[in-house]
């Protein structure tokens, strides 16, 4: 039975966002423990701390830290992110654009997908994106946050930020220092108990870190991991990009409410920029034969932990789970594992069966991760090699379940922790040109002269209120000014 | 439009799978699909009265079907929950709501705040006392719930109880009104293609050859066309579930209506109490292993709270369910795919589980083996899911005063439920699933009414000083009681919106 000890002092390991946002919310959602962050530098393979683009999510994140949006958003100089234009991903057809939330509006008995579905295979359809809202503000440049009516044509999207890094981690680090965090200084060795786990954490000052649980958020080299042992799940037979580089510049030009992401020979490259930054990057494989770029290059091996969680240590960020960014999933998945630890926490023990459930959990949220990232090469077509093979690897059974009943009959399977929704997968398969053979029977109830007249008139409506709405960069600056 | 061609469905039995079936195929997909019912009036069907779950109100809802008026018509009275007696221990008395604890919308679990007071010694009334839907049941009173997640009154729902040998006929009046066509006559054969397997007509008494594209067994338990003809196996739970027998005695209605159906322990397994508007259903469900028919039988003639209406009738049944549900062009509906005991009113859930995947999975002409695949994925799961639920009622027991007790209580358990109720003992935590039918209340009032008490507490349930919590359980529970007497009686909401024509 439970030994009742309840954990009373967490250490964690790291110096990025992770471990700042870890360190924060550990401590404002759970102000009795005591929390020590030990710092470990950042390696530039770290996704989760080095990428600028996040997802809708982050903003619930907040919301649980209780930081207000002048605070989290404008005095870090992070920008609105509606979604993100993809280009290239299929030669000779025109880019997509994936964007967060509904698109259309439902009616009569079936689904906006399937209506859409219907009209795209009578070759009689727009753009599935041209029925986002969060895609027509983006690609019109403007934004105003959702309307609480869903029946409105701007409401029921989603958005997330793009990050100026050094302020957003500086600003989480003075929230956690603020809410009571020591800061005890920097990592120089880890204490190993007999069984694998962490003793204690030794300092460049010579003093020593003990605590009932440790979190490993120093990057792929989970150096507080990795000693403890377990083995790992290999995703690189999927994934073939193991290359990163990333660059950031300071700059003020106009930039619009979306980052851009384009396919070349071997991977892809992004944009997105900040209010005052703008992050470039690229993503390949290096076994497909181009020269290295300028620039840092990290290394990615894509795979996970396959028990995150074991024993008295639990990794969080790229320390758990090693992805390519596409789609900006690296923070997410860190934000995810910290609100699991505050819900799972258990006693000083960390029995098996309590930490075999948060794992569960994680590879469950983490394999569907890797499938809809997936999802993007393998219905990609271009004909240089790196795209030959990554279209032809063996598919996950869940994502091979998922793309059979899609293109079946536009079905959509629902898995535990699934983080994107329908309508992001259906973005993505529509916009890389998977049109399911079949259409769901239960539209045929409705007349198609009636879908299409129900399509062509959400759309006027969402055309009429993007123009209405506000640029995005009146937005931001508005904001601005009322935190001031 | 050009479409695929129209699919001839052909199902088998009358009952309320096979009614349910048709009048769903004809209302919703009247372009897809002709509906043909063969049915014997010589072969009876199970209807026992029938209890719900809150989901049978959107199949009715897509069916057109107005509340008041189905109500009305299958003498039905409405369902809060269900009460679980002598379980754990004889005396014992619980109720799983279909609504939650507390206000249902803190983010830490209102049992967690519960569980902490309870261990630390602190005298605290059962949680039932904090679940609106818990004291309306108790209370026998009744109100549709608010639509407004802000308030209180919103933390619960619904469903019926009502007569299932009414409700056949209802559908098949909107069905036949749909187009669906009924032949009267008894299946002597069933022809399959020597090629693919699959079935190709039937045959009738009458000689009359039925020929078909898809073919839907609701022939019950015989399972003529799942089992008989196609041969699919049987996963056989009796080892878990060994309740294999039914005695059903319905009587006369006695005191007031509650909006709730009974469970109460028996000897060998346990009885129902389903009130209706004209009469109560009672059965007795008890493992033959364990007791015989006439001790059953003789039991729940003492256990009926009314003038018996009838002599005790026996139904024979196997807990399990098919390897597959789909096969070929045989898609089983109703208890010819699985049965699981009605212990938590699951049959016509199932049912309507298996009509959705059917309508969302609907063939063209020719079926392709990936919407067999789902069907059979989606299904599986939802009967393991149920399964694990029920197992726990018995298994969770401290009763030792029969062998039927005492084999529940030490027999070996599926893994899977072992490690969830040792997850809840522990620190109260609930297996999150995102399938399944039973959400995390539903397993909390199981688990703490089967007296599985937790030893922890999620550790944030500590934050708020015990004299603030101990206030606040008081003002809720004071909130909840004035909301309840606010509300009519059961049986004065039912005069009002949804009485029964005086009966023949």
């Amino acid at each position: 039975m439970s030994s009742g000890e309840p954990i009373r002092r967490i250490a964690i390991a790291g110096d990025g966002i992770v471990a700042w946002s870890a360190a924060a919310a550990l401590r404002r959602r759970m102000p009795w423990l005591s929390v020590a962050l030990v710092r470990a530098p950042v390696a530039p393979g770290a996704m989760a701390d080095c990428i600028a683009s996040t997802l809708p999510s982050i903003l619930g994140f907040h919301d649980d830290l209780a930081l207000r949006d002048d605070d989290a958003v404008q005095r870090t100089g992070a920008a609105v992110r509606l979604g993100t234009a993809f280009e290239g991903w299929v030669e000779a057809s025109p880019g997509y654009f994936h964007g967060y939330g509904a698109h259309g509006r439902p009616f009569g008995t079936a689904s906006f997908q399937q209506h859409w579905i219907r009209a795209a295979q009578a070759g009689d359809a727009r753009p599935f994106h041209d029925y986002s809202p969060a895609a027509a503000l983006a690609l019109g440049g403007r934004f105003v946050p959702p309307d609480p009516s869903p029946s409105a044509p701007l409401g029921r999207f989603e958005y997330g930020l793009v990050l100026d890094l050094p302020r957003y981690r500086a600003m989480m680090r003075a929230l956690a220092l603020h809410s009571g965090v020591s800061e005890t200084g920097d990592l120089a060795g880890v204490e190993r108990r007999a069984d694998g786990g962490v003793a204690g954490l030794h300092l460049t000052n010579g003093n020593r870190v003990t605590a009932d649980l440790f979190v490993d958020a120093t990057g792929p080299a989970a150096l507080l991991r990795a000693g403890a042992g377990g083995g790992r799940e290999d995703w690189s037979r999927e994934l073939l990009c193991d290359r990163v580089v990333i660059a950031d510049a300071a700059d003020a030009r106009e930039a619009p409410p979306y980052d851009r992401v384009e396919a070349r020979a071997d991977g892809w490259q992004w944009t997105a920029s900040a209010a005052r930054s703008t992050q470039t990057g690229r993503c390949f494989s290096s076994r497909h034969g181009t020269p290295e770029p300028d620039g840092e290059v990290a290394e990615l091996s894509p795979g996970t932990w396959e028990r995150p969680w074991l024993g008295n240590c639990v990794a969080i960020g790229d320390a758990a789970i090693a992805i390519e960014p596409l789609e900006w999933s690296n923070l997410h998945l860190a934000h995810s594992a910290i609100d699991r630890i505050v819900a799972m926490l258990p006693d000083r023990d960390c029995v098996d069966i309590e930490l075999a459930e948060y794992n569960r959990q994680t590879l469950a949220e983490a394999r569907r991760v890797r499938d809809f990232v997936l999802l993007h090469y393998v219905t990609a077509r271009r004909a240089e090699p790196f795209w030959q093979a990554s279209a032809a690897v063996a598919l996950p059974q869940t994502l091979e379940h998922t793309l059979i009943q899609f293109r079946e009959r536009g079905r959509l399977p629902v898995h535990e922790e699934e983080t994107f929704a329908r309508d992001s997968w259906a973005a993505v398969l529509f916009g890389q040109g998977v049109v399911p053979r079949r259409v769901d029977p239960l539209i045929e109830d409705t007349d198609p002269a009636a879908s299409a007249r129900a399509m062509t008139s959400f759309h006027g409506e969402l055309i009429s209120a993007v123009r209405a709405a506000p640029p995005s960069r009146a937005f931001h600056d508005q904001q601005g000014r009322s935190a001031r | 439009m050009d479409g695929p061609r129209s699919q001839r469905v052909i199902i088998v039995g009358g009952g309320t799978a096979g009614w349910m079936t048709a009048a769903a195929l004809a209302r919703l997909l009247p372009r897809r699909c002709t509906v043909h019912l063969v049915e014997s009036e010589a072969i009876g069907i199970v209807g026992v009265g029938e209890a719900t779950l809150p989901h049978i109100r959107a199949f009715n809802e897509r069916l057109g079907i107005p509340e008041a008026d189905f109500m009305a018509a299958t003498r039905g009275t409405f369902k809060l929950g269900i009460e679980f007696r002598d379980w754990a221990r004889i005396g014992d008395s619980y109720v799983h709501p279909f609504g939650t604890f507390g206000r249902g919308r803190s983010e830490i679990d209102f049992h967690q705040y519960w569980a902490r007071l309870h261990q630390a010694g602190i005298a605290v009334p059962p949680i039932e006392h904090f679940s609106l839907a818990c004291q309306v049941a108790r209370r026998n009173r009744f109100a549709t719930p608010s639509t407004d997640p802000r308030e209180l009154a919103s933390t619960f729902g619904y469903a019926y109880q009502f007569d299932a040998v009414l409700f056949a006929p209802y559908l098949r009046r909107i069905a036949e009104g749909l187009g669906a066509r009924r032949t009267e006559g008894k299946v002597v054969d069933v022809e399959r293609d020597g090629e693919t397997g699959d079935i190709a007509a039937l045959v009738l008494e009458s000689g009359e050859r039925v020929e078909g594209d898809l073919f839907v067994d609701c022939s019950g338990f015989r399972a003529l066309l799942i089992g008989d003809a196609m041969g699919e196996p049987f996963e056989d739970w009796s080892q878990w579930l060994p309740a294999d027998r039914a005695a059903a005695m319905p009587c006369r209605s006695q005191g007031a209506l509650t909006p709730y159906t009974s469970a109460v322990a028996m000897p060998a397994g346990w009885r129902w109490r389903i009130p209706l508007q004209h009469r109560t259903g009672n059965g007795y469900v008890y493992s033959s292993a364990f007791t015989s028919d006439e001790d059953a039988a003789r039991a729940i003639a003492a256990g009926v709270d009314g003038t018996p209406l009838a002599e005790p009738r026996v139904l024979r049944f196997k807990a399990g369910r098919r390897a597959r549900g789909w096969v070929g062009n045989c898609v089983a509906v109703g208890l010819a795919g699985g049965f699981l005991e009605p212990l938590e009113s699951t049959s016509i859930y199932l049912v309507q589980q298996a009509i959705t995947l059917l309508l969302e999975l609907f063939p063209e002409t020719r079926i392709a083996p990936s919407d067999r695949d789902e069907f059979n994925r989606v299904i599986n799961l939802e009967y393991d899911r149920i399964r694990d639920f029920l197992i726990l009622h018995y298994h969770a027991t401290e009763r030792t005063d029969t062998e039927f007790w005492n084999y529940v209580r030490t027999m070996a358990i599926p893994d899977s439920l072992a490690d969830k109720m040792e997850l809840f003992r522990r620190r109260g935590r609930v297996v999150k699933y995102r399938e399944g039918v039973f959400l995390d209340a539903s397993w909390v009032a199981v688990y703490l009414g089967q007296r599985v008490i937790p030893v922890g507490h999620d550790p944030r349930a500590a934050a708020p000083p015990t004299d603030a919590l101990v206030a606040e359980l008081h003002a809720l529970a004071a909130e909840i009681d004035r909301t309840v007497q606010a509300m009519p009686t059961h049986e004065a909401f039912i005069a009002r919106h949804c009485a029964m024509a005086d009966a023949a």
